[in-house]
């Protein structure tokens, strides 16, 4: 076998000389496409670690009337607990309420002072396992008779509740448009590099239609015959491969840093062990085009 | 009863309807046997050679080589059948960049055989069609007869049972052509069948081989120690 290893690879890098051409157009064509998916699959996960930051702070408040009985408050509390939508559950009392307001408006002192009596509602803090059911979440809170009950205008009970249901949807439409735009573009840069491939091989075939006869003719096993080509394509793509790899890396030592400086309140850091997952999904990537352009080429124009 | 060699049964190719490239062909050849196949330009002899190499599929009919039927053999198989079938062309079919040596090795490199096999094997076939001096010379620095001696040489490096040759003196003058068929001969007289399909009438004459006559692809005479034909 030792001989066979030799053999293939001389091989193939001969074709690759021979249609070079060809070969780098085949290499750029797939680096791009490889790039791309490196980038989106770095973006995604800038963008997921955004999305779930402000799904952190997306909840449920349950405004109460005053004087709200205890033992009601505290039904409500058992009950939203014991929904497995709900992460959390917390008390926020009138008092507390005037003390946060108290807080987020210490910018303007006039105003603060001005407020005699307290006019915040107490309230139930409600955070969910799924930021994404708040809507429904919300439909079965309004049809919780304690909450009718207790809520802070049993005349409107819509208005005593505060969610943040639009902030998810326009994010979650967001990130699907991007992973759209992302698979188009990486599903047509695709397309071009199996062309690319497809044609460099085919090149390759032709320019070695003799050495195949000879083979043919004193029984070079069918697949003996294929390897080159399989290799030659599998190479091209990882070469893309492992440009697109060093770009992304370097492009992220360069970059994140910098990023990171500038939106401070957003989580923008990359795992090491997320970095060694897009490597490796490059490089599968990288081979199953390879696999496949040669594949293809194969069998169109070469008859074994 | 001796199994043939190679044993054709009511085989018929048609490359177009209506137009029978070979028809009623009934061959049997035993292992060791030398034939000619002889016949004018078009009456099928290639055809003939070609279907037993399994580059071609008949139309009907039965190929058994060696006990195995070809027709019905496995595409994946097809490699394993043409290493026990070693064949000659009339255009010779050498790589232009690699010497007489390097041209015998491709073929055994190519079906893995161990470099060790290799550098043995490769100097003695050539020594066999008398090239040892010729071994790093280039095709372009040999003379026909000498290219279809490197040719012969990678045909039969592998000691295949059966050598197969298509026109193999089409290209070279008489006497060059005698010293080719010599040479057949000496292969066919180690036990290997041969088959050497011609129009070369002097060459069948000289021989006195088995003769089987093609005309319109059909067998018009299979003679033993016979002669290319009367007339024309
Ligand atoms: N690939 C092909 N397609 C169509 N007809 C063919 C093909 N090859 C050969 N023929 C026809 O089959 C007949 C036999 O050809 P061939 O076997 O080459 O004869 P020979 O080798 O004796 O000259 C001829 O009439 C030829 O025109
Ligand atoms: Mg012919």
């Amino acid at each position: 076998m030792a001989i066979n290893v030799g053999y293939f690879l001389r091989e193939s890098v001969l074709n690759f000389r021979r249609n070079w051409v060809m070969s780098l157009g085949a290499v750029i064509t797939i680096y791009l496409s490889l790039l791309l998916v490196g980038v989106s699959m770095v973006l995604g996960v800038i963008v997921s670690e955004i999305v779930q930051s402000v799904e952190d702070k997306v909840s449920i408040q349950i405004f109460l009337k005053d004087g709200a009985a205890t033992e009601d408050v505290e039904a409500l509390q058992g009950w939203l607990l014991a929904d497995e939508m709900v992460d959390t559950v917390n008390y926020v009392s009138k008092e507390d309420a005037l003390e946060r307001f108290k807080e987020e408006m210490a910018g303007s002192p006039e105003i603060v002072e001005n407020i005699r009596e307290n006019p915040l509602p107490a309230s139930l803090d409600v955070t969910l396992t799924d930021p994404r059911q708040v809507e429904e979440m919300v439909g079965k809170i309004k049809a919780n008779e304690t909450f009718l009950k207790i809520c802070d205008r049993p005349d409107e009970p819509e208005e005593s509740l505060k969610y943040g249901q639009q902030i998810v949807d326009r994010l979650f439409a967001f990130t699907r448009i991007i992973r759209l735009i992302g698979v188009v573009f990486v599903a047509m840069l695709a397309v071009v590099s199996l062309i690319f491939i497809n044609n460099t091989i085919r090149l390759a075939i032709y320019s070695r239609r003799k050495e195949i006869g000879i083979m043919r003719l004193v029984g070079a096993s069918n697949w003996f015959i294929r390897a080159p080509f399989l290799l030659e394509g599998v190479m091209q793509s990882l070469l893309g491969a492992a440009l697109a790899i060093l770009t992304i890396v370097a492009v992220q030592a360069a970059v994140l840093p910098r990023l990171q400086e500038a939106v401070l309140f957003l989580p923008v850091d990359i795992a090491a062990g997320m970095m060694i997952q897009l490597a490796l999904v490059l490089v599968v990537a990288g081979v199953v085009i390879g696999l496949l352009g040669a594949g293809f080429a194969l069998r169109r124009y070469l008859k074994v | 009863m001796v199994r043939a060699m190679i044993s054709m049964r009511g085989v018929e190719k048609y490359y177009v309807p209506d137009e029978p490239a070979l028809a009623e062909v009934n061959v049997e050849i035993e292992a060791g046997e030398f034939v000619f196949l002889v016949g004018h330009s078009g009456s099928g002899k290639s055809t003939f050679i070609r279907l037993l190499q399994r580059e071609l599929l008949p139309t009907r009919g039965q190929i058994i080589i060696a006990g195995q039927d070809i027709v019905r053999l496995k595409n994946w198989k097809v490699p394993y059948l043409r290493r026990n079938i070693g064949c000659v062309f009339q255009d010779f079919k050498l790589l232009p960049n690699k010497t007489s040596y390097e041209n015998v090795a491709f073929a055994l490199e190519v079906i893995g055989r161990s470099k060790h096999v290799i550098r043995t094997q490769v100097p003695e076939v050539l020594r066999l069609v008398g090239l040892e001096d010729k071994m790093e010379s280039y095709p372009d620095e040999l003379s026909g007869g000498e290219q279809q001696r490197v040719s012969i040489a990678r045909a039969f490096v592998n000691r295949p049972p059966i050598l197969l040759a298509d026109e193999p003196t089409g290209n070279l003058d008489p006497a060059t052509s005698l010293g080719i068929m010599s040479l057949f001969n000496r292969i066919n007289k180690t036990g290997t069948t041969v088959l050497v399909a011609t129009h070369d009438r002097e060459m069948v004459d000289s021989m006195r081989k088995r003769v089987i006559a093609l005309e319109s692809g059909h067998i018009i005479r299979d003679q033993h120690r016979g002669v290319y034909g009367y007339g024309d």
